[in-house]
């Protein structure tokens, strides 16, 4: 029906538009994704290497048991404007000292 | 001046230089989806005598071209295609947008396997077409009617790339000889 | 309850999103419409047809209908997939990582799932995130290369590059078939892996790793640079000599191939003659290069450099080479250069004027030589370092007279009036520069850019309107905002900021932040496509520019505008255009202000209303993009909303927090942040850029009257501050000088 072809291609202004519009259009054609070129490969062997990885950890940054004071992590929301979670993290890399966290915050970081 | 590969952080500054230079413009996207895509293929002339007045200058692009390989070629041949090419008025006649090209030529056939190069041109833009008739040897294909946006046409232009393919077998050849050679001394 | 479909409904069910995926959006619909008639309360259907709404843009109707269809059945995957999409359309991604992650608890198989939760989480630089989701995904398909190279990815951006390295091994391992040398995914793969070597700073398994698995890489550039470098770093100098030659006869205009190349070499530092040997040799072998012949002229001293630089000059006047200048002044640094050059191109003149007029055969040539020569001093005369003003117009006007159509003659006359603070005058002569070439956009780049500094936004408008596409609807502006023309959107909001036209003033400053959201949003889709296309490279280098795209001057300096406009908003707030009451605003001024204002607004409108008007006319049988795509209509066109904000201070945060992160080393930026954090009370934040800007610049003029206001503001809000704050700004006060 009309009222459904017309929908097709947006008025395309030149050959030129045309294409950069068309390239674009296909970027997120993530359909294709699983039709990537498999290759033979050692199904034993990938079994092998995949179970090795484990679970698969990131980089975790060892974080210590520190108390951190309720307080304390308003305060430096309110004064340095930080979203709770960095103001906590801060906290934290200060033993939950509130002067050394926002004194080692002034410091320029560059 | 300096001649070298395309960076994702010049973009910005290829996308001003396009915009202050010629009347088709693309998205940044656009301009990603060449340095993604064919990252080999686009080169800058950049302007490196500016002093930086932050620590967060960008170099200045005097001259660029966009170039990728044909997605879907029509004649089922591999090539490459020039999107888009400029130089800045205040640095032409240093052949700045020949050696652009040569440039991009080369990485199309080496890393792509291109076998032609094709591109369109203003019918109007004499520069241009000296460049690419007479000094860099592309032919005449066709007039496409009408293919910009304001109404111009344009010649379509081809490259046959054979020369280079030549060139570099020949390098080829000449290297595994040289290896062979070598083995040959050792044994 | 959620209901169960027919056969032919759930036939039907899988059209709806297969037109979805193909971007049919009427007919995807259609069939849910048919679905929905007989089945009303299908949860499934409902998200689907969310989905479409969305993408026409009906946002709100579509999260209605979503969270409906998620009442009706909480238990489907689907309507928690589809309501993370919407989340995700509309920028809100850690609404959608959590609605992802919900449905990929009902259907932990989903492909689709999975990867629209991988994809999320990469852009928002979520590495353990990344690191589980590219695991799961390569344990379910570990047969694809792609899902390999991801891992390795994630782990590479989370910085464990060991492992990064062991996964991209693995796979190499596995394969039982030997790739094709003209395989693109396995040669960049190769490569990828190489450069995680060369990242651990093992260069000398990199140089190895190179020479053997990446002997055949088909990036021949990348395989050339990266052994000359690798040499270079082992000492192994004369391999690298060779490789640094190698590069120079694919390019013979890359500096750095120079400087590896006589590093290699061994030349000393001060030997400028075997310094000066590398490079002639390359002048030879390439006689229209350029860089061969210049960068001498970088190290040489005294009478070489006079030699080498006559040589240079003289070529490059005989061509008429219009950089010439551009590509010489940074030698201004060393003062023996910079009187040199001037004589030389006097010389220059003096020569030719002796020699020519004579036949008319070499006149032609030598003219273009004495314009060159002309032009030449005009540009030294004018650049900062040895400006004068008077003979800078004197060598101009000669170069004119030579050659009266000379475009970039009369473009530095242009720019002779500027730095005389003739303004107006300056429009006027890069307008004339103008219409000598109408098709060279360039100079009409420059000819509006100098008509807004002239605080001329319409004229500049229809200037930049000569070259704009013309069927764009909106005319100018909206082809210049659509093509992302920041330059353009920078120097019109400054000219509306001179006139006094506040709203328009801020909605360009506003685009401008848009813009890098877009510019930030664009690298989404290549999460994938990278991967689909296999150059990995090229996107760590995006993932790592994104990571710092607004430190970009382009963000800066529209920011920076933006915040000190809403400060002075703040100080002196307007009375009409932020809708306070005047009576109690200080006079004369303000009145004027909003008279300008008034004036300003109705112009803008005048002239973009003409230009949609021609716009309108010139292209009558284009029909107008609404439809489908077309743009949401923009609520404030001229910025009369964001100039009416009662919180300036608080809108300035947006820009604000961006330039502090992201340029802190710029020390604009921190003295604009303790203007506005003085103002805030925010006295812990005024000294934090305080101490950057000490650090920074510690003699620049602001620092020390900002701390003695800062120390006055304190003094007066010491009882209210808490006691930890106290103790923070005494002992880091102290260190200020003033305060």
């Amino acid at each position: 029906t009309a009222d459904v072809e017309d929908e097709v291609q947006p008025t395309a202004k030149s050959a030129e538009d045309r294409k950069a519009a068309a390239a674009l259009s296909k970027l997120d054609d993530t359909r294709a994704d699983d039709e990537g070129a498999a290759r033979e490969v050692d199904q034993e062997a990938v079994k092998n290497a995949v179970s090795a990885l484990g679970g698969g950890a990131g980089t975790k940054k060892e974080t210590k048991a520190v108390k951190v004071d309720a307080a304390d992590v308003k305060l430096l929301v309110d004064e340095l404007e930080l979203p709770k979670a960095k103001a906590t993290e801060l906290l934290k890399a200060h033993d939950g000292d509130a002067v050394k966290a926002m004194k080692a915050y002034l410091q320029p970081a560059f | 001046m300096d001649i070298r590969l395309l960076r994702a952080s010049d973009i910005p500054l290829i996308q001003h230089a396009n915009l202050e230079n010629l009347p088709e413009n693309y998205f940044l996207k656009y301009y990603l989806y060449h340095a993604l895509s064919w990252p080999q293929l686009s080169f800058v002339a950049v302007d490196v005598s500016r002093p930086p007045k932050t620590p967060y200058d960008y170099p200045k692009i005097v001259g660029y071209v966009l170039a990728k390989m044909e997605e879907e070629p029509a004649d089922g041949v591999q090539h490459g295609h020039i999107t888009s090419l400029s130089v800045m008025r205040t640095h032409r006649r240093l052949g700045i947008a020949e050696k652009l090209m040569r440039q991009s030529q080369l990485a199309m056939v080496e890393t792509f396997g291109a076998h032609y190069v094709s591109l369109h041109v203003r019918v109007s833009n004499k520069a241009a077409i000296h460049l690419y008739r007479d000094t860099l040897g592309f032919k005449t294909e066709r007039i496409e009617s009408k293919y910009y946006a304001d109404g111009e046409d344009a010649y379509s232009m081809k490259l046959d790339l054979g020369f280079l393919r030549e060139q570099i077998r020949e390098q080829q050849e000449e290297e595994e000889g040289k290896e062979e050679g070598k083995a040959d001394d050792e044994s | 309850m959620p209901q169960t479909l027919s056969t032919r409904e759930a036939n039907l069910f899988r059209t709806v999103i297969r037109h979805y995926e193909d971007k049919q959006y009427k007919r995807g619909l259609k069939a849910a419409e048919q679905i929905l008639k007989k089945n009303p309360k299908h949860g499934d259907t409902m998200s689907m047809k969310a989905l479409i709404l969305n993408a026409q843009g009906k946002t709100e109707e579509a999260f209605a209908l979503a969270k409906e269809a998620l009442t009706i059945d909480m238990k489907s995957y689907i309507c928690w997939h589809v309501y993370g999409i919407l989340y995700r359309a509309n920028k809100n991604f850690d609404e959608a990582i959590k609605a992802y992650k919900f449905a990929l608890k009902l259907e932990p198989d989903s492909h689709q799932i999975q990867r629209d939760l991988a994809v999320l989480q990469i852009q928002m630089r979520d590495y353990p995130g990344y690191i589980q989701s590219r695991l799961l995904m390569l344990k379910s398909r570990p047969q694809l290369r792609q899902n390999w190279t991801a891992l390795a990815i994630a782990y590479h951006l989370d910085g464990n590059l060991q492992q990064a390295e062991n996964i991209l091994t693995t796979y190499e391992k596995s394969v039982t078939t030997a790739p094709l040398r003209t395989d693109l995914e396995n040669s960049e793969a190769l490569l990828y892996k190489n450069s995680i070597i060369a990242e651990m700073g093992d260069f000398e398994r990199a140089l190895e790793h190179l020479e053997t698995d990446c002997k055949n890489c088909l990036d021949r550039l990348a395989v050339m640079e990266l052994r000359a470098r690798y040499l270079t770093q082992l000492g192994r100098k004369e391999e690298a000599a060779k490789a640094y030659r190698a590069l120079l006869d694919r390019n013979a205009e890359h500096p750095d191939y120079y400087k590896g190349l006589v590093d290699a070499l061994g030349t000393a530092p001060d030997d400028e003659v075997a310094r000066k040997a590398v490079y002639d040799e390359y002048a030879a072998k390439n006689p229209r290069c350029d860089a061969a012949k210049r960068l001498p002229l970088d190290f040489l001293s005294g009478e070489r450099f006079r030699t080498a630089a006559k040589a240079y000059l003289t070529l490059m006047f005989d061509k008429g080479v219009p950089s010439t200048f551009a590509n010489l002044k940074h030698l201004y640094s060393d003062p023996f250069k910079k009187d040199t050059l001037p004589d030389l191109a006097e010389e220059y003149l003096r020569e030719r004027s002796g020699t020519t007029h004579t036949d008319g055969q070499t006149n032609g040539d030598s003219s273009k030589g004495e314009g060159a020569a002309l032009y030449f001093l005009a540009q030294h005369y004018n650049y900062h370092m040895s400006r004068d003003l008077s003979r800078a117009t004197e060598f101009v006007e000669k170069a004119i007279e030579l050659d009266p159509q000379n475009v970039d003659f009369h473009m530095t006359k242009a720019r002779i009036f500027k730095h005389q603070g003739e303004i107006a005058k300056a429009a006027e002569a890069m307008d004339y520069a103008r219409s000598l070439d109408t098709k060279d956009r360039y100079i009409n780049s420059k000819a509006a850019k100098y008509q807004l500094r002239n605080n001329e936004n319409e004229k500049a408008l229809a200037t930049l309107g000569l070259f704009t596409r013309a069927e764009t609807v909106g005319g100018p502006l909206a082809d210049l905002t659509d093509m992302q023309c920041i330059w353009f959107l920078t120097e019109d909001g400054e000219a509306w900021q001179r006139r006094g036209n506040i709203g328009l003033a801020l909605k360009r400053y506003h685009t401008v932040f848009n813009i890098f959201d877009v510019w930030q949003e664009d690298q989404f889709d290549f999460h994938s496509f990278s991967l689909r296309k296999g150059q990995i490279r090229a996107y760590i280098e995006l993932i790592r520019w994104e990571d710092r795209l607004r430190e970009h001057p382009f963000y800066f300096r529209a920011a920076l505008d933006a915040v000190n406009l809403y400060l002075s908003m703040h100080d002196k707030p307007q009375n009409g255009t932020n809708g306070a009451d005047g009576s109690h605003s200080n006079g004369d001024d303000t009145v004027e202000r909003k008279k300008a204002a008034k004036k300003a607004k109705k112009e803008a409108q005048k002239a973009e209303r003409e230009a949609a008007e021609k716009a309108a006319k010139q292209d009558p049988n284009k029909k107008s993009a609404d439809g489908e795509e077309a743009k949401k209509k923009d609520d404030d066109p001229n910025g009369l909303k964001l100039a009416a904000t009662t919180d300036p201070l608080g809108d300035a945060m947006k820009f604000l927090w961006h330039l502090l992160q992201f340029s802190p080393k710029n020390i604009e930026g921190q003295i604009a942040g303790f203007e506005v954090f003085i103002r805030r009370g925010k006295y812990l934040l005024a000294l934090r850029c305080l101490k950057a800007a000490l650090a920074i610049n510690k003699d620049h003029p602001k620092i020390l009257e900002q701390a003695v206001r800062l120390r006055k503001a304190l003094d007066g809000a010491i009882g209210s501050l808490a006691q930890k704050v106290k103790e923070v700004i005494e002992s880091e006060l102290a260190a200020v000088p003033g305060a």
